[in-house]
């Protein structure tokens, strides 16, 4: 405690009541009078001493003072109760006030940012709107391809049939010694009687716009009508049904004016076949 | 032209009252300590127009920053007095005040104010006059130019031309004195 009467009798305090110290100094002594409750009632009988000093020396200021002072303290009083009812001065107080300044930039670059982020939302909008319009064609030419081939499968299918059901009679016609390389394949179903030429194997030379071919079936040594067809084109695949025909020893193809003709012009036969 | 009626509070009701922005606390405030206050501002301003706004600024400042002040560190009044002491010299050391003012010699203030003012003395502090007078006029002097006038104690040393320690042992012993009285 010889610390604490030294420090006491130093004639610090007196400077601390009196604002004559550094800041630093003023630091030290408060943290020295909260721990030691001997300095601190040391510096309030110095306070109270300066205290009755300064009564001493009272000046009495003008009676109107004091109206002019109370005036001031009590407009502003009116404003703080008119404006703050709710909230106490202390919680005013720690309230930090932001710069105004900065408040308005805030918004500014919010706003800014707002208005990038909706520019790359719609760019990006586009983006794959564009990208969705691009699917959706390919995958409709993919669905038209798709039909296609199916359908393609199908005629094939229907194609194989011909030659699969047992029921159908293959026969194949062969070219004659005029018409060497002309050849074609039929079936005939002597249960439906329907009689189908395979598209992809006629190979006969190309008619004009006047003539036609006509198939004939040979009933009993008779050449009867069929129907006509023209020479496909080079590539076609499938199958045509021609007339029906209860029985037939034999097929044969001639070449007639357009539409056809009753009977066969034999010197224009350009393939025939037999059972 | 005193007031008729003062209102005193004790110092805890007081600050309690200035915390909640209390009606009675301003005039409270007012009523204790603006002749006080007005003593210390008017040794260092001579010009009373100006010492009345500075009394004025005071008030105002105290009333405005009262948040900042805290019983733990020191009692209201001293708290106070520096507000009002520091406020009065820098109106001294204003362009504006050194322009208008006539210059008086800041040493004599106390003893001219005294003279030229009705100083208002408190029946119960009738005792302090004895003790004023029983001040050592070397310790008298130290503690108006450092609690009137607003001088560092480094200051106060060498407008008296007496060393630092001299100085400190006299504001000292000048409290020490008041204490004494004040106790009694």
């Amino acid at each position: 405690m010889e610390n604490v009467k030294a420090y006491i009798e130093s004639g610090i305090l007196e400077l601390y009541v009196l604002g004559d110290i550094s800041a630093e100094e003023k630091l030290q002594v408060e943290d020295m009078a909260s721990k030691y409750p001997e300095i601190r009632a040391e510096i309030t009988e110095i306070e109270k001493s300066m205290e009755f000093y300064a009564e001493e020396h009272a000046i009495e200021p003008p009676a109107d003072l004091r109206q002019r002072v109370l005036g001031s303290l009590l407009v502003n009083l009116g404003d703080d109760n008119t404006f703050t009812k709710a909230v106490t001065h202390q919680d005013d107080d720690h309230i930090k006030r932001l710069p105004v300044t900065r408040v308005n930039n805030f918004y500014k670059y919010a706003f800014a940012a707002c208005l990038t982020l909706l520019l790359i939302s719609v760019y990006g909008l586009v983006n794959i709107y564009s990208k969705l319009q691009d699917s959706n064609t390919q995958l409709t030419a993919l669905q038209t391809d798709k039909i296609r081939i199916a359908n393609q499968v199908n005629l094939m299918d229907s194609q194989l049939d011909m030659y699969r059901d047992t029921t159908y009679k293959v026969l194949r016609l062969k070219g004659l010694p005029k018409t060497p390389s002309a050849a074609m394949i039929l079936a005939w179903n002597s249960v439906s009687k329907k009689v189908m030429v395979d598209v992809q194997s006629v190979k006969l030379p190309k008619n004009d716009k006047q003539h036609q071919y006509q198939l004939w079936a040979l009933v009993n040594g008779k050449p009867v009508d069929m129907g006509v067809f023209d020479a496909p084109q080079a590539d076609t695949a499938g199958i045509k049904e021609m007339k029906t025909i209860a029985s037939a020893q034999g097929f044969a193809v001639t070449l007639e004016p357009t539409g056809g003709s009753i009977n066969p012009t034999m010197d224009q036969m350009v393939v025939i076949g037999q059972f | 032209m005193t007031p008729k009626r003062k209102i005193s509070l004790s110092e805890e009701e007081l600050i309690l009252a200035l915390r909640n922005r209390e009606k009675i606390a301003v005039e409270a405030l007012y009523d204790m300590y603006s002749a006080s206050l007005f003593g210390v501002i008017s040794r260092i301003i001579t010009d009373e127009a100006i010492a009345e706004d500075v009394l004025q600024e005071t008030f105002v400042k105290i009333w405005h920053s009262f948040s900042g002040y805290s019983s733990e560190k020191g009692r209201l009044f001293t708290w106070m007095v520096n507000i009002a002491r520091n406020l009065a010299i820098d109106k001294v050391r204003s362009k504006d005040f050194k322009n208008q003012s006539k210059n008086h010699e800041l040493e004599n203030n106390v003893t001219f104010i005294d003279e030229q003012k009705n100083t208002v003395y408190k029946p119960e502090l009738l005792g302090i006059r004895d003790l004023v007078s029983t001040l050592k006029p070397e310790q008298r002097s130290i503690l108006d130019l450092v609690y009137f006038k607003g001088y560092t104690h480094v200051e106060a040393a060498d407008e008296l031309g007496v060393p630092l320690g001299t100085i400190k042992t006299r504001l000292r012993m000048g409290i020490l004195q008041l204490r004494k009285h004040f106790n009694e």
